[in-house]
């Protein structure tokens, strides 16, 4: 797909969004209990501007990470604010849990090897 | 660096010692002195998949009585990362909520951690099987540990039953940040809740539109300590939700004097008795909010926004009826 198809579908999701989150906001008299919280502990809120744009900045790294576009829509609404800034602050510092034996192989091998032997590290046998 | 990753292993070599007692020293006392939740599901993972594979087992486990089971493969569309070949904390979370269940972060200690097993519930964990500067990322669940042969029990991987000694446990788990979290069903409390913890957990839920099971949450949180002003607002506001607007007024008026709550309570009650066309009430509930709040407050905006329904409202309808609104909180 050429770049200039996929800004356009990412400006008119991103229009649309925001479309909804404003008709939304505009109802928002209630104060709800994660903003009310929040308040408390002067934690970070998102408003509801600010919700839509980490919401479609962290769908599009989800994406250049191989997620589908469908899958990467539904995770990104599945997340709180917290979890939002989170990963668009820190997604390639974040852990991945998963263990990359193929990313540690050459060099690093045989130090592995050494710590393994030595019983200082337990990656090769049966995790 | 060789040397110093190697001097753990040589310490044991030369002092022929078993390591410290970490299990006996944070073992909650009356509980026996071992654990293990051995009906905890077993879901071996694949290639890199321990991600979805840790959180099938604490999801069946905590969906169980249900007759739900989650397997891994349901989960790898929400929160495996090909790029990254592993699976994210935050996903990981959000996926365990979705399923309608409170995602509680235990504290970073080994007691806290033997706690939640003595309760009943698993603990997922993050670990790093590797070295500080060459970390191996994995998702694992502790589902018992024993006092006297002080070590851990894990489903791991591909391995039902991993033992792992306390030492090399907490070191695995410490140098990846003690994270852990139990996923309860809503009414279900951890052990020693730390309450702004679990009750921002619950908000989370309730965000996600489980609205229901939040409740359930709530409630539970004020039965076991009354003065939880967070869990008597969050239920007001399950409450108002699902229109059972006297039970939720008599919550918020509850909240009037609270340090905390009191601005969002009395915000929300005036809502309350805007839909309710007790105009009146609606404008003295949110003079007492606004005279609270003052300026700098992070809930001004939604006061004034309060306050134009509330304005919209008075232009727009009549008196309400003598005798509607008399019987009403202030």
């Amino acid at each position: 797909m050429s770049i200039r198809i996929v800004r356009f579908w990412a400006v008119t999701l991103m229009v649309s969004i925001f479309n909804l989150s404003l008709c939304h906001t505009a109802a928002a008299t209630v104060i709800g209990t994660g903003e009310a919280m929040s308040s408390v502990a002067r934690a970070e809120h998102l408003s509801a501007v600010e919700a839509v744009l980490a919401r479609a900045d962290v769908q599009t790294v989800l994406e250049a990470h191989g997620v589908t576009t469908d899958d990467a829509m539904a995770r990104v609404a599945a997340l709180s604010d917290e979890e939002l800034i989170a990963l668009q602050q820190e997604f390639d510092q974040m852990p991945a849990g998963g263990i990359s034996l193929l990313a540690v192989l050459g060099i690093t091998f045989v130090v592995l090897m050494v710590l393994e032997l030595t019983g200082v590290i337990n990656i090769f046998n049966k995790f | 660096m060789f040397i110093r990753a190697l001097w753990p292993a040589l310490l044991t070599l030369i002092t022929g010692c078993a390591g410290p007692a970490l299990l006996q020293q944070s073992w909650p006392p009356g509980t026996s002195d071992s654990i293990e939740l051995t009906s905890t599901p077993f879901y071996p993972q694949q290639d890199y998949e321990c991600g979805p594979a840790a959180l099938a087992t604490v999801l069946s486990a905590a969906l169980q009585e249900n007759g739900t089971a989650v397997v891994p493969d349901a989960l790898v569309a929400e929160v495996y990362v090909p790029d990254r070949k592993g699976s994210l904390q935050p996903e990981i979370v959000a996926a365990a909520r979705k399923r309608g269940l409170v995602v509680y972060p235990v504290r970073p200690a080994l007691e806290d951690l033997v706690a939640q097993l003595a309760a009943g519930q698993p603990v997922l964990v993050l670990q790093n099987l590797g070295l500080k500067s060459l970390p191996v990322w994995h998702y694992a669940v502790v589902i018992g540990a024993d006092e006297t042969a002080e070590d851990v029990v894990l489903r791991s991987g591909t391995v039902r039953r991993r033992v792992e000694s306390s030492g090399d446990f907490m070191r695995r788990w410490s140098l990846a940040g003690r994270w852990g979290i139990v996923t309860l069903q809503p009414g279900v409390l951890p052990a020693n809740p730390d309450w702004p913890v679990y009750l921002r957990a619950v908000a989370d839920l309730e965000a996600s539109g489980a609205s229901q099971g939040a409740g359930r949450a709530y409630e539970a949180a004020l039965a076991s300590d009354p003065g939880l002003a967070a869990a008597r607002f969050g239920l007001a506001n399950v409450r108002y939700a699902a229109g059972q607007l006297e039970q939720a007024s008599s919550l918020y008026a509850s909240l009037a004097g609270d340090p905390e709550f009191s601005v969002a309570a009395l915000n929300n009650l005036a809502n309350i008795r805007i839909d309710q066309g007790c105009l009146e009430h609606a404008d003295a509930a949110l003079d007492r909010a606004q005279a609270r709040a003052g300026v700098a407050s992070s809930l001004a905006a939604a006061l004034s926004s309060t306050r134009e329904r509330l304005i919209r409202a008075m232009n727009g309808v009549g008196p309400a009826p003598p005798g509607h609104c008399t019987a009403l909180h202030p």
